[in-house]
């Protein structure tokens, strides 16, 4: 649902935005009218728009600035302390918790981000077929996104967290051990970021399911008269024409795994030692656990830098795909 | 087209090419495609959906101490007796709705400035408002509860909804802002001929004939308010004033062998945003339309 308006988003500040407005609207009625019009329209404009500015500098600007003051200080949640420049960084920097933090949380996206990319992309052109009751499976498939991260992890946590819950006593059964899905760091990395792909799919499905619908069948038609195979078809028409949608659907897609809390908080809660540990799930650590509001900011700090230069990057390639 | 989709019934459409016309004859061979194709899709959904299985299944069984045999709302009414689940449902209900109410009538002013004005400042923040919502959650809680704590804010639902009204904001307006671009400006100018004025306009023209993308919007909203943890597990603090996300994990903490009770307590939670997709599923693909436009 969101998919697509995002994209619409993007596109209008790629542009430099509007369809015609009152002003231009107005254009067919007399000169006279139309710069009433218009000077009206500007006060009603900002009008319109200033509970939502309120809000953003409320919310959003705020708490940015206020944040940059707590990173550079030696502050806690009740004071803001004393200056100390680049310290709190320095501190983050050094800190080998961090590096791991940041690997783990380059892991979870980049499975996160193509894991469910591709698991989104097959169920999208499966269903693009003709299949029998196809709509229904349709909706069924986006439950996982639907339903909340609190239930659906306390679901997961009956089907593997200890050695008796389902999975491990089937794996026990057909032989192949018991393994310890949430108490064995690899495995733990591992059923997070599974968990992560099955929360997200859905979202990459609809993307992907929407952009193959404005993909003309036409040009099916003239590439196999052609000779191109099915996989020539799909890779060098199908996948290239649904492109824009799927650079957006990355971005997306990262931002939400970098930013991502409860997926792995309530799941693992970090650990087993550390080992599934992110970025985010660190910075709410070590404001609210070990009360450092500097450093935590300054981990969150950090992150919204990586953001920015990953979200350039691709804005790039989509910006490239529109002009193809 | 059809010369390769014949040959190949099975696997091309799977390649992005759809299956011959519906009103053809089906070949043989092309009938049995269809039919592995709905094995396939049965068996992936049918996995898929473990978990949400596993949990109703679970809320419906007896507990251990139970003496009912088959299903039984057993589970449930013992949530809502031995628990503050009730108040955890109101508490998240007066939250997600506040939000939903509030987010649309802030966003639909601001994405009706986005789709008609053509200033650079209103490009401007069409652009701060992507930037915005892009950053983590995380950098802006820490300096809101600093500010909410020293205005009573803190463990309050109110404060609550403000940060969810914020964060559903940027989104939201972005959606609304796609939904009024399908509407056709002539729609306006007609009534502005008619002496209308442009707040005239947006509220009796343009408003009036934007439900359903009002209602996408109002979904995305709620989803947000109600699924959401990591603002909840920041900002409150005692048992009365938890929402549900917040009970269902206290709960859970406190009685992780209980399985049939948190289960119950999960199916609670879950039935609200299942009933509102199951309800209005159309309009999730409202956004569609801006899609369509943002290639123009």
């Amino acid at each position: 649902m969101t998919t697509t308006t995002t994209q619409s988003g993007l596109a209008r500040a790629r542009r430099g935005l509007a369809p015609g407005g009152p002003g231009g609207g107005s254009r067919n009625s007399n000169g006279n009218r139309r710069s009433k019009l218009s000077a009206q329209a500007t006060r009603t404009f900002f009008w319109l728009l200033f509970p939502s500015v309120v809000l953003l500098v409320l919310i959003h600007g705020y708490p940015l600035i206020y944040a940059a003051v707590q990173a550079t200080h030696d502050g806690n949640l009740l004071q803001t302390g004393n200056f100390v420049g680049g310290e709190n960084f320095a501190t983050v920097l050094s800190s080998p918790a961090f590096w791991k933090a940041a690997q783990f949380t380059l892991w979870f996206t980049l499975v996160g981000v193509f894991g469910s990319w591709l698991v989104g992309l097959g169920l999208a052109l499966l269903l693009r077929t003709k299949i029998p009751a196809g709509g229904t499976f349709k909706v069924l498939l986006l439950l996982p996104w639907v339903v909340p991260i609190v239930v659906s992890s306390t679901a997961w946590n009956w089907l593997v967290a200890t050695p008796d819950s389902l999975i491990p006593s089937l794996f026990r059964n057909l032989g192949l051990g018991t393994p310890l899905f949430l108490a064995d760091p690899a495995l733990a990395s591992i059923t997070v970021m599974v968990f992560k792909v099955w929360v997200s799919f859905p979202f990459m499905m609809m993307m992907t399911s929407a952009a193959l619908a404005s993909v003309d069948n036409t040009v099916y038609e003239a590439a196999s008269m052609d000779g191109a195979s099915r996989w020539q078809q799909f890779s060098q028409i199908t996948l290239p024409l649904i492109a824009r949608s799927t650079y957006i659907s990355w971005i997306l897609m990262t931002i939400f795994c970098v930013n991502d809390f409860p997926t792995i908080y309530l799941l693992t809660g970090g650990g087993p030692v550390n080992a599934t540990t992110s970025l985010v799930v660190l910075a709410y650590r070590t404001v609210f656990q070990d009360f450092a509001t500097g450093p935590g900011v300054a981990i969150a700090f950090l992150m919204t830098m990586t953001l920015v230069v990953i979200s350039v990057i691709l804005y790039r390639q989509i910006r490239k795909s529109s002009v193809e | 087209m059809s010369a390769v989709l014949h040959a190949h019934p099975e696997t091309g459409p799977a390649l992005g090419v759809d299956a011959g016309k519906p009103r053809r004859a089906l070949s043989e061979a092309g009938l049995r495609g269809r039919w592995w194709r709905f094995a396939a899709i049965l068996a992936i959904t049918a996995v898929v959906l473990v978990p949400i299985m596993v949990t109703v299944l679970l809320a419906f069984t007896p507990g251990p101490n139970s003496t009912a045999t088959g299903m039984t709302f057993e589970n449930l009414s013992n949530v809502f007796s031995k628990t503050l689940a009730a108040t955890w449902l109101q508490n998240s209900l007066i939250t997600t709705l506040s939000t939903v109410v509030i987010s649309v009538a802030v966003a639909a002013p601001a994405g009706y400035v986005l789709s008609r004005g053509r200033s650079k400042a209103v490009s401007g923040y069409s652009l701060l408002l992507f930037v915005m919502q892009s950053l983590p959650i995380i950098t802006s809680v820490v300096p809101l509860f600093i500010l909410f704590a020293g205005m009573g804010l803190v463990d309050n639902l109110l404060g609550l909804t403000i940060i969810y009204v914020g964060s559903t904001m940027t989104v939201a307006t972005w959606m609304m802002a796609a939904y009024f671009d399908s509407i056709p400006i002539s729609l306006e100018e007609a009534s502005w001929i008619d002496g209308c004025s442009v707040f005239g306009s947006f509220t009796k023209v343009v408003l009036r004939n934007s439900l359903p993308g009002i209602l996408s919007t109002a979904i995305f909203a709620f989803l947000l308010a109600w699924n959401d943890y990591l603002v909840a597990i920041v900002f409150l603090r005692s048992n009365e004033i938890f929402t549900l996300p917040m009970g269902v994990q206290s709960f859970f903490q406190q009685n992780a062998t209980d399985w049939t009770s948190v289960m119950a307590l999960a199916v609670v939670m879950m039935l609200p945003p299942i009933i509102v997709f199951a309800t209005l599923n159309k309009y999730f693909s409202v956004g569609g339309i801006g899609g369509s436009l943002a290639g123009r």
